[in-house]
């Protein structure tokens, strides 16, 4: 239970001394310290409450660690313990933790930071994820994550990257730079969940911190259209694979196995992010999952509207990922044919390489009857090497063409 | 804090500029200093003549120095000018250095100055 509690308390505490210190690294630090003589200090005596208590220990503890850090560059010996400070003794009173959770994150996703790090850098300062997993769920090894935070950390440290919720001026990319990261987390973690089991944990850290965010930015729409578009993706996890671990197609899945409450959850916020009459490509993408689960109630997919959710997007996001799905949904939708000429139309750089597009070329030419060009098309996406679930199901259609 | 903003670009569409283009690029140089300096953030700053009149001087093993007639590196874009800034944070020095009239192509490194 202790275990629990603390990592409850965990992106507070750590946010607050961040905040505080201006020095993230020296925040993990005493919140490390904290937690484990917490283990001991709860059994004798358990607080009235264990995020106060935290937040003090580490106070207290970060205190110490700057001046350990102070004695040994000056090198003075013995000296007196400092008097505690009002300041400090203020904190030592029953205040409450002051929630610096947003600026915390806005700091780890600044722009002045590589992108790939900024969510690894997230997803260890606030959730408090350990290296080894996040050096799993990013397909790189443990020494290559550790370089990579270490490094992002000093950037933070040395150059000078404030600990402040950015101005309006500078708030549409800073905000960019924060949604842009949880999407390349969500990627990660949808990727995961054919994966083996160690890392699907990933996509229950990335729903924490998509909701973590939404109720720290209530009036955001792209915020909120996030967060719902996590739980659209997760509501769908029990029906992904079959049960010979193949990836079943969103459109062959079994609705009833999909979780009624995480859809409920995401139209929740997908509607209060309508309300706020600001519309943006995630909620474009989010209403496009939503149609899907609508399945569940109805019976049948509404192609025609993701169709047209699909234009939309098309006009803000446009790109090849958003172009092949389209070209799946008009094929979906009309005919087949139609879907195969959007699909032609599709120009870009190093598609053939590119597995998505090889997929749906091949599902598009078996649609369309051109079994071998179609029995091609799969050999090609699975030279492509998918993860193994997507893996066992394109060798299933491509067995099917003989 | 202090940063250094180091100004990078192409040197060859300077040379391609005519008079008046160019007196445009220096008066809009003028007018952001202009500014810096009454926000009180500007130290210092100069342009610098090309990388045709730079000189290296590279130190080898055991402390033996020659000199090299041109830049320490042949880059697409050499640097041609900087800023001192004494600002906030780094928020504060980008968006100063967002400013910086540069030719298309052209970079702007903000760099933080070490303290001691």
């Amino acid at each position: 239970m202790e275990g629990r509690l603390i990592e409850a308390a965990r992106a507070k505490v750590v946010a607050a001394l961040a905040a505080r210190f201006r020095d993230l690294d020296l925040a993990e630090e005493a919140f490390a310290e904290a937690a484990a003589s917490a283990v001991t200090a709860w059994r004798r005596d358990f607080p009235d409450s264990p995020p106060g208590w935290l937040w003090r220990t580490a106070y207290r503890k970060a205190l110490d660690i700057r001046r350990r850090a102070a004695t040994r560059t000056q090198a003075v010996f013995d000296e007196p313990p400092p008097q505690e400070t009002p300041e400090e003794a203020m904190i030592a009173a029953d205040q409450p933790i002051p929630d610096e959770r947003l600026r915390l994150i806005f700091v780890c996703c600044h722009p002045a930071l590589d992108g790939a790090s900024r969510i690894a850098l997230t997803l260890k300062v606030v959730l408090g994820l350990a290296t080894d997993r996040l050096a799993r769920a990013f397909l790189v090894t443990e020494s290559a994550m550790l370089q990579r935070l270490t490094r992002a950390k000093k950037k933070i440290a040395a150059a000078g990257v404030p600990f402040e919720i950015p101005g309006p001026a500078a708030w549409p990319e800073r905000l960019d730079a924060v949604l842009t990261a949880l999407e390349i987390a969500y990627a990660q973690a949808y990727e995961d969940a054919a994966l083996a089991n160690d890392t699907a944990g990933f996509a229950a850290e990335v729903l924490r911190l998509s909701g973590l965010l939404a109720e720290l930015l209530p009036e955001e729409p792209e915020v909120l259209a996030l967060a719902a578009l996590v739980r659209f993706a997760e509501a769908r996890r029990p029906a992904r694979l079959d049960a010979a671990g193949a990836m079943v197609p969103i459109s062959l899945q079994e609705p009833h196995l999909w979780r009624g409450d995480r859809i409920a959850e995401g139209a929740h916020l997908l509607d209060r992010a309508a309300d706020l009459a600001r519309p943006g490509p995630r909620q474009i993408l989010a209403a496009i999952h939503g149609a899907h689960l609508s399945r569940q109630e109805t019976g049948v997919t509404p192609w025609g509207d993701i169709v047209r959710l699909y234009d939309a997007l098309l006009m803000v996001r446009p790109g090849a990922v958003t172009a092949v799905n389209r070209a799946v949904a008009i094929a979906e939708a009309y005919d087949p044919e139609e879907g195969l000429r959007a699909f032609n139309a599709i120009t870009g750089e190093r598609l053939a390489s590119w597995l998505p597009w090889q997929a749906a070329r091949a599902w598009l030419l078996d649609q369309t009857g051109q079994r071998l060009a179609a029995a091609s098309a799969y050999d090609a996406a699975l030279a492509l090497n998918p993860p193994p679930a997507e893996r066992l199901y394109l060798e299933c259609q491509r067995r099917r063409l003989g | 804090m202090q940063y250094m903003v180091l100004i990078y670009e192409p040197e060859e569409k300077y040379a391609g500029l005519n008079e008046t283009a160019l007196t445009e690029v220096v008066a809009k140089h003028m007018a952001l200093s202009a500014e810096m300096r009454e926000a009180g953030v500007l130290l210092g700053g100069d342009g610098l003549e090309g990388v045709a009149t730079a000189t290296t001087i590279v130190t080898g093993a055991g402390g033996a120095q020659t000199l090299h007639d041109g830049p320490f590196a042949e880059t697409h874009e050499q640097l041609g000018g900087y800023y001192l800034l004494d600002v906030a944070d780094l928020d504060a020095a980008i968006a100063w250095a967002r400013r910086m009239p540069v030719v298309e192509g052209g970079k702007v490194e903000v760099r933080p100055v070490m303290t001691y």
